[in-house]
């Protein structure tokens, strides 16, 4: 075990949570259905991590009047994508430090 | 941070990410109507070349190669091909609208390649045939050839 290197975001981390960010750091925007299929998750477990990483600053969500249905979208803030890659950074960090260590 | 990793954990965390970028990047491409748009154009300038008016073609030609590259800053990038999502630029990156110019050219020749074959068979409207036959593949394998190409370009 590694301490964790500064970057190293445990919010972002969890495995859902991680994924989800990941999905939104490779889009400009992203539907919420896009969302749920791709993660494979229910509505309630994805409104609840969006609304996590929205409380923290980092996903801002977009409510749009389509036809007759309402849809929601959801993007990275420049904080969010900072906070991503600042995380991926430090895991690359952990994973060279430890090539290092076995070379 | 208090927070411990192992590398292991590390290691499947970047995996992990790698994983939804590649899904992210998998919905790069072109909307369905826009191969079959691009489908009947194909079609219609072959049957208007075998009308011979060469005036008439070239206006048509013209005409549509305009709209067309009105359309190519927006959804030749691919980053549009749903309603989904919008796929960042940074994973699309140049190569897709390269390999899109790539394969167009690729059409155009074989579109040329085949009118000769025909003709040379002996068949009355070579250019009408060689224009179904480029326009069919462009409607149902549009979007596969497109990610051939891609890979092609390595976008």
């Amino acid at each position: 075990m590694t301490p964790a290197p500064s970057g190293f975001d445990e919010l972002i981390h969890p495995s859902t949570r991680l994924s989800l960010v990941s999905t939104l750091a490779a889009a400009d925007w992203a539907e919420f259905g896009f969302l749920r299929e791709a993660l494979g998750l229910s509505d309630s477990a994805l409104s609840k991590q969006l609304a996590t990483l929205e409380e923290a600053g980092y996903v801002a969500t977009e409510r749009r009047l389509e036809g007759r249905r309402h849809k929601v979208r959801a993007r990275l803030t420049p904080v969010g994508r900072e906070a991503f890659n600042g995380h991926v950074a430090a895991l690359q960090a952990i994973v060279a430090a430890a090539v290092a260590t076995e070379s | 941070m208090n927070q411990s990793i192992s590398h292991d954990d590390a290691a499947a965390a970047l995996a992990s990410v790698a994983r939804a970028r590649q899904d992210v990047a998998q919905e790069v491409g072109l909307p369905t109507w826009y191969w079959w748009s691009m489908a009947a154009w194909w079609v219609g300038i072959s049957a208007l070349n075998e009308l011979e008016i060469r005036w008439l073609t070239i206006a048509v030609t013209v005409v549509l190669g305009a709209v067309h590259a009105s359309l190519a800053g927006r959804l030749l990038s691919g980053r549009r091909r749903t309603s989904d999502l919008q796929v960042s630029g940074d994973v699309v990156g140049r190569r897709t609208t390269a390999a899109m110019f790539a394969l167009l050219i690729v059409l155009v020749a074989v579109t040329v390649g085949v009118g000769f074959a025909l003709n040379a068979d002996g068949m009355e409207h070579p250019a009408l045939g060689a224009g179904v036959f480029v326009g069919t593949i462009v409607a149902l394998g549009g979007p596969t050839l497109l990610r051939a190409a891609r890979k092609v370009f390595g976008a």
